[in-house]
């Protein structure tokens, strides 16, 4: 395991500082499992033969990208009933998305699983032009924007509505 | 001060300064700092008690109305026109929004009898009530929860009131034991971005800020906030120091005011004791009684360093602050490049 | 600890079998503070007639929580034999025109508002908050769904949860039954639903295990305990200051009696949370701390108390009696 998270990263969850796979939550009576990518398939894999061994009611979602799990899940919820669970599979930046996309659907995150394999890439949305962008980078990294080309630090705060992290002009006061 | 306008080719003038300030925003100044140091603290007390300054008094009200009413409401519609991400309800909060209204009305009356007034028309499950706020012209009568019965113009209760009050507002749902702000109308943040967090966890939202964490201070805030019940107040305040008369130093205009932090270093002393301002947030906790929310008002007092000395408590006081401040608080107030100099000029005039 | 209201009781009537029904009200008519559906309020019960000490007992309201012109409550009668201490008895020799203090009303079972959906399961007088519950979501357009246990015939507010929730409500008189139905609804909430529950113990007992069973976690399942969960007043102790000793009565906190008898103690916010009360203490019988400032060695070590919330405790001379430094 890496060093314990600085205090002032609480909106960063631990897995999207370092990959880790959480176990099956066997109080749930029906599951959506969805991976993404080839890494986020392999990861599943110990979920639904968990969940095969225990005959729990599945739906497995396997997903090109974190897009494709999200239209997938919007689905499955549309008609799940209480008891129900979403597990993820992907990288973090995956996995992010579609925590975003349940924490809007009212999902809590007792019902959320995940299973991170890389936190390599990070969504970065820039305060200053709204664009969200989309590199490998670490925390408190720089990049340029693709939306207005201003050198943007990645904060180590992450919102649950959208799973980007803030990006603001690291630059802006000129000579330091 | 025109050749410093130019020097710096800004073209409104307010965000670089009164040229002179009205006495009554001396007068009513919210003072931050009872203590010769400053450290992050959970310092909250109750409302609506008033505090006695050497320059006059402040904190009788919940919502307060100064000279600046009418400049400060126009520059925050100015605002939402150029960024609506400076507003949001979450689709849960519309409860709590119209609970906020309501509140902010009732607060605005008990205040400003003779221009505000909320009359409940009508009880029941859907109250009808009359609201008359002179101040802006308003005589309108509407129904609680019904958005058609709202004018036309502000068609959402909440960003109705936030275009009558100073203050900017943030509502926080609590649900499983955590405080969530979930909706608000922030136009005047210092230093950090509304539109991102919103629907982000009171603890979260507080992750930035160095040592709360480590000291226990936003998890007894946040123990005492949840315990929180309608019809109590409570107020803490907070403070920075910011260049120029400028409300909106959020994080989405950091390229706009982030030179201000080098450029005010060369200022002479005059220009830097005019456009050096210390920034207080009085900032109101109440709980709201039908959704159970929490309402927290931020409202922002900007005075200049060159009127702050003219009160010699405030002036050798702040001093001592800034003096004293340590280093990681100073850098995460954004006020380490310029801090010294603040307490050097003080200490001077 | 907020004043008390001093109401009238304006209407008493008995609404069930051993239920009374009361409507407390300001005496001059006003309206009284509106409150969070789901809320109670402590009334005040005096001690005598066989009660030793006063007693503070909890009641949802039922009425209108917007502006509300009166609070209104529903007692039922808890006899000795059942465990009862003599509160619920004297509630019901109040009459139209009965004076009561009542602590403003205090919310611990709120309506979750992201909640799509809202399954209130209650039995017996646990109807009580669902009604208001159900006010507000009638109020507010939300999906709602009742499943109510009562014995036939014995019923408070059956009446009230046909008017605000229609079609949408179902009553049960057998626990046989309401178990059925209760498994078949738990499995059929869509996702989104919270679920509500208040009655005896035992069946909120049940519903909680019912509920785990079909998959629910914790986080949408809301019990009302009927806690207090105000700062009880407390029991009287004494301090010893200076060589001094002051009474610190039940109602007064370690602060007011310091700052009566004309210490000067900093304080803020009064509610044990900001720290700036802290004073050092010499020796105590025992120590009640009920701040959230010290932290758990500060409280271990016993030299430092938060004036404004802790008191003394009673030692094993059963004196209870605190030594401050200041
Ligand atoms: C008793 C309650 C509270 C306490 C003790 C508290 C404390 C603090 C402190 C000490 C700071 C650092 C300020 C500075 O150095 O300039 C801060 C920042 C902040 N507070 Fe609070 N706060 C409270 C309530 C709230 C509430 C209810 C909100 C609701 C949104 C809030 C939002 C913020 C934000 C957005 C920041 C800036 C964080 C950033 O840098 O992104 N605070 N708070
Ligand atoms: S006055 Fe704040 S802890 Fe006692």
């Amino acid at each position: 395991m890496s060093a314990p998270a600085p205090p002032h990263y609480t909106s960063v969850p631990a897995w999207a500082r370092e990959p880790v796979v959480e176990p099956v939550d066997h109080a749930g009576t029906s599951h959506s499992v969805l991976s993404v990518g080839p890494d986020g398939a392999a990861a599943a894999a110990h979920w639904l033969d968990a969940l095969g061994c225990a005959g729990a009611r599945v739906r497995h979602h396997d997903c090109a990208d974190a897009a494709q799990a999200v239209d997938a899940l919007e689905t499955d919820l549309a008609d799940a009933l209480v008891g129900h669970r979403v597990l993820v599979a992907g990288s973090a930046q995956a996995c992010l998305a579609v925590r975003a996309a349940a924490v809007r659907a009212g999902l809590s995150d007792a019902e959320l699983r995940v299973a991170v394999t890389t936190v390599d890439e990070r969504s970065v949305w820039c305060v200053h032009c709204h664009a969200t962008n989309s590199a490998a980078a670490e925390l408190e990294d720089v990049l340029a924007c693709a939306g207005c080309g201003r050198t943007l630090l990645v904060y180590p705060h992450v919102s649950r509505r959208t799973g980007a992290h803030l990006g603001f002009m690291v630059d802006a006061e000129g000579p330091a | 001060m025109s050749t410093v306008h130019e020097a710096r080719g800004v073209t409104h003038d307010r965000s670089r300064g009164h040229a002179r300030t009205s006495p009554d925003l001396i007068a009513t100044f919210p003072f931050p700092f009872p203590q010769t140091t400053y450290r992050y603290s959970t310092n909250v007390e109750p409302g609506r008690a008033a505090v006695s300054t050497p320059a006059g008094q402040w904190g009788e009200a919940v919502v307060d109305i100064d000279s600046e009413y009418h400049h400060e409401l126009a520059e925050r519609a100015r605002i939402l026109a150029v960024d609506p991400s400076r507003y949001a309800v979450l689709p849960h909060m519309h409860v709590a929004a119209w609970d906020a209204a309501l509140d902010l009305m009732r607060e605005l009356a008990l205040t400003h009898p003779d221009q505000c007034d909320l009359t409940l028309l009508e009880r029941g499950a859907r109250p009808t009530y009359r609201w008359r706020n002179d101040l802006l012209g308003i005589d309108h009568t509407f129904v609680l929860g019904d958005t058609d019965t709202l004018p036309p113009e502000h068609p959402e209760p909440l960003g109705w009131i936030a275009a009558q009050v100073q203050e900017d507002i943030v509502l926080l749902d609590q649900r499983d034991g955590v405080l969530y702000g979930d909706a608000g109308v922030v136009t005047f943040a210092a230093d950090w971005s509304f539109g991102f967090d919103v629907g982000m966890t009171f603890l979260e939202i507080h992750g930035p800020v160095p040592r709360l964490h480590a000291e226990g201070v936003i998890t007894r805030a946040h123990e005492f906030l949840k315990r929180l019940e309608p019809g109590e107040v409570y107020r803490r305040t907070n403070w920075t120091l910011t260049v120029g008369r400028r409300l909106d130093v959020s994080t989405e205009l950091y390229p706009e005011w982030g030179p201000d932090r080098e450029w005010v270093q060369t200022l002479d002393d005059e220009d830097f004791g005019r456009l050096v301002h210390l920034r207080v947030e009085v900032q109101h906790l109440i709980r709201l009684p039908e959704s159970g929310a929490v309402m927290f008002l931020i409202r922002t007092y900007l005075l200049p360093l060159a009127d702050l000395a003219g009160v010699e408590h405030w002036r050798l006081r702040t001093a001592e602050v800034l003096r004293e401040l340590p280093d990681d608080m100073a850098e995460y107030k954004g006020i380490a490049k310029y801090r010294h100099r603040t307490a050097d000029w003080l200490l001077a005039h | 600890m907020s004043a008390s209201l001093s109401l009238v009781v304006l209407d008493a009537v008995d609404a069930a079998p051993g239920v009374r029904s009361l409507s407390l009200a300001d005496p001059s008519g006003a309206t009284l503070p509106s409150y969070t559906p789901g809320s109670h309020v402590v009334v005040e019960i005096p001690a005598g007639e066989g009660r030793e000490r006063p007693l503070a007992n909890a009641y949802s309201l039922t009425g209108e929580s917007l502006h509300p012109d009166r609070y209104s409550i529903s007692v039922l009668h808890v006899p000795h034999s059942d465990g009862g201490h003599g509160g619920s008895a004297w509630m019901h020799t109040l009459g139209v025109g009965s004076q009561v203090q009542v602590l403003p009303p205090r919310s611990a079972f709120a309506p979750v508002r992201p909640a799509s959906r809202h399954l209130l399961l209650g039995a017996g007088i646990g109807v009580t908050p669902l009604v208001s519950h159900l006010r507000s979501h009638a109020r507010w357009g939300a999906p709602v769904e009742v499943l109510h246990l009562a014995r036939p015939g014995q019923g408070a507010h059956l009446d009230d949860l046909v008017e605000l929730g229609g079609d949408a409500v179902t009553l049960v008189h057998d626990r046989a039954t309401w178990l059925t139905i209760l498994r078949g609804r738990l499995r059929a909430q869509p996702m989104g639903t919270h679920l509500y529950t208040c009655g005896p113990a035992g069946f909120m007992d049940t519903v909680v295990a019912e509920a785990t069973v079909a998959g629910w976690p914790a986080g949408r399942v809301h019990l009302e305990h009927f806690g207090i969960d105000a700062l009880a007043p407390g029991e009287p102790f004494t301090v010893g200051v200076d060589g001094d000793v002051l009474d610190v009565p039940s109602g007064v906190s370690l602060l007011e009696a310091l700052e009566e008898a004309g210490r000067e103690i900093p304080s803020l916010c009064r509610q044990g949370v900001c720290g700036e009360c802290r004073l050092k203490v010499g020796s105590a019988t025992g120590l009640l701390h009920r701040d959230l400032y010290l932290t758990d060695d500060d409280k271990a070590a016993g030299d430092c108390v938060m004036a404004c919330v802790s008191r003394a405790q009673p030692g094993a001379d059963g004196r209870s009696h605190l030594e401050v430094l200041l």
